[in-house]
């Protein structure tokens, strides 16, 4: 069932546990969500001071936010703010964290893994890998890159956007007295990591500091309030829509449905198309910019379809019928 | 077919799965725990539904952004028989 609707949980009052897998000795963790088809994961992670690992890669894309302390990575220092995307099979340079520090660490194709290396795989996508510091090096901009748009006063900064599915991992803040008096969805699952502030909603009640969640697609959420400011790391798994309304009391499948109606009205020739016999295309129909799209990790765990080892049966399961 | 990285990956070791088995149990749990809060939450809930449905019909709801509608009664919903669920 790929991962579950984890809203709201708060980790502060949650014990580290000791990360025992190899790679990952002289850390501990948190899980936030955990899919449990694929393994993909997001974790708390405390690396106690004097934690080292030799380079290495994954063989999943990792992402990383670090909330305090230093890492050392290879020659470089990451520090509070820090993002890191790393495609699977880039190999990054040698970890010391010398007085400890703690990130929220991502998996996004299958279970933490580590392979000893000082070099990229064969196969490694290595041009999406950034690191920078997201509170120094990235402007805050207007919350309304999508349309229709979240109210006046919740702003954003996007780290990472992923071309072929869309999907987006930012930082997002709500301003002190921040209001929204509607109620949204999505067509993506959406996460969040409140690194300070509390924010409201009207189905989940206050989400503090340490406060996450993991909400799959067509979820109401909102209205929103925030008395103080909130601070958070945000992350969507496709492409993200504001369905906004007002009926307090639907379900993720009248919502779907909803959603359709809309893709029928707006985009008949598409919707037509796609409804039509013999243009099934269970694997994706060709795409004459991106050829290769249908073998992305993403795109295919998006459908269901295996990845590695992983059954293939993440999303398919998860979506509402 | 391209290739990626993903495709290369190893059958899963032993404790690698031993680690997801005990982390999907714990996180079950969690689930059943959240649940049960949120169902705790209900009648507070239903004060925050109220006082919503009268600030769009008041002040409005935010179509988009900053534009506000003013929602009319007959417009509101009613509310359907059985728990108001939002864990799903």
């Amino acid at each position: 069932m790929a991962r579950p609707h984890i809203e709201p949980y708060v980790e502060l009052n949650e014990p580290f546990k000791k990360f025992d897998i190899a790679g990952f000795k002289g850390s501990h963790y948190k899980v936030l969500s955990l899919d449990v088809d694929t393994g993909a994961c997001t974790l708390k992670v405390r690396f106690d001071g004097g934690y080292k690992r030799k380079p290495g890669m994954s063989y999943s894309d990792v992402e990383i936010f670090v909330l305090n302390g230093t890492i050392k990575v290879g020659k470089e220092k990451w520090v509070e703010g820090h993002y890191a995307f790393i495609p699977a099979g880039v190999a990054t340079g040698a970890i010391e964290v010398p007085q400890g520090a703690e990130a929220i660490v991502m998996y996004n194709d299958g279970e933490p893994t580590f392979v000893e290396s000082d070099r990229n795989h064969r196969l490694a996508l290595t041009a999406a890998s950034k690191a920078f510091n997201t509170y120094v090096d990235a402007p805050w901009a207007p919350g309304n890159l999508v349309s229709p748009s979240v109210a006046s006063g919740c702003l954003i900064k996007v780290l990472h956007y992923d071309p072929l599915t869309e999907a987006i991992s930012f930082l997002y803040c709500m301003t002190p007295q921040f209001a929204q008096d509607n109620i949204s969805y999505h067509d993506c699952a959406e996460e969040s990591y409140h690194i300070w502030g509390t924010s409201w909603m009207m189905q989940f009640g206050d989400l503090p500091t340490g406060g996450y969640f993991w909400r799959p697609p067509y979820i109401n959420h909102g209205s929103f309030r925030c008395k103080y400011g909130t601070i958070a790391f945000g992350r969507t798994d496709s492409k993200l829509h504001n369905y906004f309304h007002y009926n307090p009391w639907t379900n993720p499948d009248e919502n779907k449905l909803r959603a359709a109606a809309k893709l029928y009205r707006a985009r008949p020739e598409l919707y037509q198309w796609m409804a039509s016999d013999g243009h099934n295309h269970p694997h994706g129909p060709p795409d004459f910019e991106f050829a290769d799209y249908q073998d992305d990790s993403q795109v295919r765990l998006l459908h269901g379809h295996p990845v590695g080892k992983s059954s293939g049966a993440r999303k398919k399961k998860a979506r509402r019928k | 077919m391209a290739k990626r990285v993903q495709d290369q990956k190893p059958a899963r070791a032993k404790d690698a799965q031993a680690w997801l088995t005990e982390n999907i149990a714990e996180q079950k749990k969690r689930f059943q725990a959240i649940v049960k809060e949120m169902e705790e939450l209900g009648p507070e809930r239903e004060k925050w539904v109220e006082e919503f449905l009268h600030i769009v019909q008041t002040r409005g709801f935010n179509a988009d952004g900053d534009r506000r509608v003013i929602i009319k009664p007959e417009q509101i919903a009613k509310k359907p028989k059985g728990p108001h669920k939002v864990i799903f």
